[in-house]
């Protein structure tokens, strides 16, 4: 089925360094061409140098510009369709609630939540024209017990992984074969996030090949870093699996 | 955007583009008419891969996907109940959710013959003169399959169906050894590379034929037909003996059409209700509806589902629906149906689900709990049996003018009817099982259906063709009695609903009612 995928070209955003670089150049090794989407000329063009000759295009946009992803993301669907879309582009201001201005809030919303809103609204234009694609978001737990001095970021990732489910509610009946879900890649050694994380190199090699995985079963599932978080199951639930010798087992990503 | 669609003066208007809409639309643009389909629902995604969902409820969320969007609210002996009915609302309307089942009638559900009367003396144009029109239709619709080896009728010319399954194949043979006659049912599935066997849900391509794809898109393909999906027609305007305009509404928008013919296809629910909807001082009871039949005489099949596990577990892949047969069709004086397979097949969770419904009409439907038990016989069955093919016994159902569709101008989007299963309905099913059960002795069967079952997708006869203007709604050419630019082409012209599936007998009747208008209008032009 990855051949589909590989027919068309993947658009990757916050593509200008961290685990959207690990993952454009990933995805370019496999074979993949791709899509280095970010806010930054200089950090995507630095991403596509490290890419093989010709594999990476870049495509400096703001993911909060709704305008500005519809136009960037048309112009390339009119030479290649976009099969893949990894929602990867997030920010994570450290401040606490008090010292947020509303707006201050709502620009970590825009591009945490507008941002994905954006990217997927525009990357589906062609995949329901299609009635094929794959959209992989990049996930936290961050919205379950929100840490302090997050509140933007838990609150706008917490949306986005609602996002994900409502998107499928609308679409998952309709295009069994626009597989979406979400991923959470865990604690990273990037900007982002500390210092004696996972290589993202790594990380990125587990979230592409879940990413190229097009399988309409994958759809609505959450994976962390290579395994499958199974959605939680009640008492009723469980005595059900003990009746019907049924054993629920998280699905794996190989390599 | 719908500017020089308002101002032109069509040819005609089709009002609903399901499978009767969409094949009348397509001839008579062929013919090289202008042909307007108005679509109360949405063109869609071609995309789309969904099936109908009773459980969705959001009126826009079924809208977009093609569904009715309003409840079906039944009254049935008496007990009112509201539900989601099987029914599209779209381009392709609910033919492209069907199984593209599309089988000619027997003789005797046309007309008398010699020994099998005909509940309502004959329909207005017999079997002879039906069957070059079938022959029209099953070419148009691509569909294949293999000759009822019980039929003494001239066979159909149709393509070869694909290979069955080995589960099929050991299926057909002990049937027959059964001293049954199955044979490969007639689908309107083209099989084309990477066919997904569009059973029940929207095809993606071209494949699987149907309102959409053989009629509305070859006829927009013309050049001479337009399309005006998500508009809602809310009356037929006019003076007696002829209609002038219709009104509609589009996104909130209300405007006029105009067309020198009508043609009305908005499905056996739809059509009557927008006829009785229409009402006006020159019609007091409804447009054409002087003999006040409209919506009277509503028929659906019963559906006897059985699930019949094959001799040995074989699975290979097959297409999913591939036998018919029609040993029973008529037995013993009585007019049952065919039997066919749905295209299912029963594992565990389907005949839990079947188990379960049981459970709910069963008198411990009351103790929940209990509910969960069901599970475990069905799990046995899966276990022993492994996986069956589910089977439907179709059967005919009679009309009565007290079954009948109404309008309730307070909730427009509503399916409205009331429904009496008649006791000779009741003991024709009862005999219609036992026979069913005779003619499989020998193959492990289960009934999934214990209580009468009304096939709400199979709607028919609610503006039923005749001769006598009393007695009937249409005339044999299917415009209305007493208008002169009135047409009917969906399953209301029906006057009894036969032993088959309804929609080779709607495309074959919308190519007739196509011909009818296609000689009428050059008269029409000269005026």
């Amino acid at each position: 089925m990855n051949d589909r995928i590989k027919s068309g070209i993947a658009v990757v955003t916050g593509a200008g360094g961290g685990l959207g670089r690990a993952l454009v150049l990933e995805l370019a090794a496999r074979g993949m061409r791709v899509v280095a989407l970010g806010r930054r000329r200089d950090g995507i063009e630095e991403t596509a140098a490290m890419a093989p000759e010709g594999r990476v295009e870049v495509l400096q946009v703001d993911v909060a510009d709704a305008g500005a992803v519809r136009e960037g993301l048309s112009q390339i669907a009119d030479e290649v369709p976009i099969t893949l879309l990894i929602n990867n582009a997030a920010v994570y201001p450290r401040r606490d609630f008090l010292d947020e201005t509303p707006d201050s809030f709502m620009d970590t919303v825009a591009i945490n939540l507008g941002g994905m809103v954006n990217c997927s609204h525009a990357a589906l234009e062609g995949m329901v024209e299609a009635g094929f694609g794959r959209i992989m978001n990049v996930s936290t737990f961050a919205d379950i017990a929100p840490l302090p001095a997050s509140s933007g970021y838990a609150v706008s990732k917490g949306a986005a992984r609602i996002l994900t489910r409502a998107m499928i509610a609308d679409l998952a009946d309709r295009f069994p074969d626009i597989v979406i879900n979400d991923w959470m890649p865990g604690m990273l050694a990037t900007r982002m996030g500390v210092a004696h994380g996972l290589d993202p190199a790594q990380s990125a090699k587990w979230g592409a090949t879940l990413a190229l995985w097009h399988d309409p079963v994958l759809t609505g599932t959450v994976f962390e870093q290579n395994r499958e978080i199974l959605p939680p199951r009640g008492i009723k639930g469980r005595v059900k699996d003990a009746l019907l010798l049924r054993r629920r087992r998280p699905r794996m990503i190989s390599g | 955007m719908t500017g020089d669609i308002q101002d032109t003066l069509w040819d005609v208007i089709v009002i609903g583009a399901g499978m009767g809409g969409g094949i009348v639309g397509r001839r008579l643009a062929e013919m090289g008419l202008s042909v307007l389909f108005v679509e109360k629902g949405p063109n869609g995604h071609r995309a789309e891969r969904q099936g109908l969902n009773p459980d969705m409820a959001d009126p826009v969320a079924r809208q977009l996907r093609g569904y009715w969007p309003g409840p079906m609210r039944a009254t049935i002996n008496g007990r009112a109940s509201e539900f989601f009915g099987p029914l599209g609302a779209g381009v392709g309307g609910s033919s492209v959710f069907y199984a593209a089942t599309l089988e000619r009638p027997e003789r005797h559900d046309l007309e008398a013959t010699e020994d099998r009367p005909h509940p309502t003396g004959g329909w207005p144009v017999g079997f002879d003169a039906m069957r070059p029109w079938y022959a029209r239709a099953e070419a148009l619709l691509h569909v294949c399959g293999e000759a009822d080896p019980l039929s003494p009728e001239p066979p159909a010319d149709l393509a070869k169906p694909p290979p069955l399954s080995a589960g099929d194949s050991a299926l057909m043979t002990s049937l027959t050894r059964a001293g049954l006659h199955p044979y490969r049912l007639h689908s309107a599935i083209r099989y084309l590379e990477g066919c997904h066997d569009c059973l029940g849900v929207k095809c993606p391509r071209p494949c699987k034929m149907d309102g959409r794809s053989a009629g509305v898109e070859p006829a927009l393909a013309t050049g001479r037909a337009r399309l005006l999906d998500n508009c809602t027609v809310k009356r037929l305007c006019g003076a007696p003996g002829r209609i002038s305009h219709i009104e509609v509404t589009r996104r909130g928008e209300a405007f006029d059409l105009r067309a020198r013919r009508f043609v009305l296809a908005a499905g056996a629910f739809g059509s009557p209700r927008l006829l009785l909807a229409s009402h006006a001082a020159h019609w007091p009871e409804g447009c054409a509806n002087e003999s006040g039949l409209v919506g009277r005489n509503l028929m659906f099949h019963l559906n006897e589902m059985l699930a019949l596990w094959p001799p040995r577990a074989a699975h290979a892949p097959g297409p999913g629906k591939a036998i018919s047969l029609r040993d029973l069709y008529h037995r013993d004086g009585q007019r049952f149906g065919t039997v066919q397979a749905m295209g299912i097949d029963a594992g565990y969770g389907e005949i839990v689900h079947f188990l379960n419904g049981m459970f709910d009409r069963s008198a411990l439907r009351h103790i929940r709990p209990l509910r969960h038990l069901t599970r475990i016989p069905a799990l046995i069955a899966a276990r022993l049996m492994g996986q069956a093919k589910v089977f439907v016994g179709l059967m005919e159902d009679l009309g009565y003018p007290e079954n009948r569709v109404t309008w309730d101008e307070n909730a427009p989007e509503a399916l409205d009817f009331t429904y009496h299963l008649h006791g000779e309905l009741l003991t024709r099913r009862r005999a219609f099982r036992r026979a069913i059960s005779k003619a499989l002795r020998g193959h492990r069967r289960l009934f999934l259906t214990h209580q009468p079952e009304l096939n709400f997708g199979h709607p028919c006869g609610t503006l039923r063709f005749g001769t006598d203007p009393k007695t009937s709604v249409l005339n044999a050419d299917c415009r209305a009695h007493g208008l002169d630019n009135l047409y009917v082409s969906d399953a209301s012209f029906m006057p009894s609903s036969m032993g088959v599936n309804p929609s080779l007998t709607i495309a074959a009747n919308a190519l007739r009612v196509a011909e009818a208008i296609g000689t009428s209008l050059p008269k029409d032009a000269a005026e």
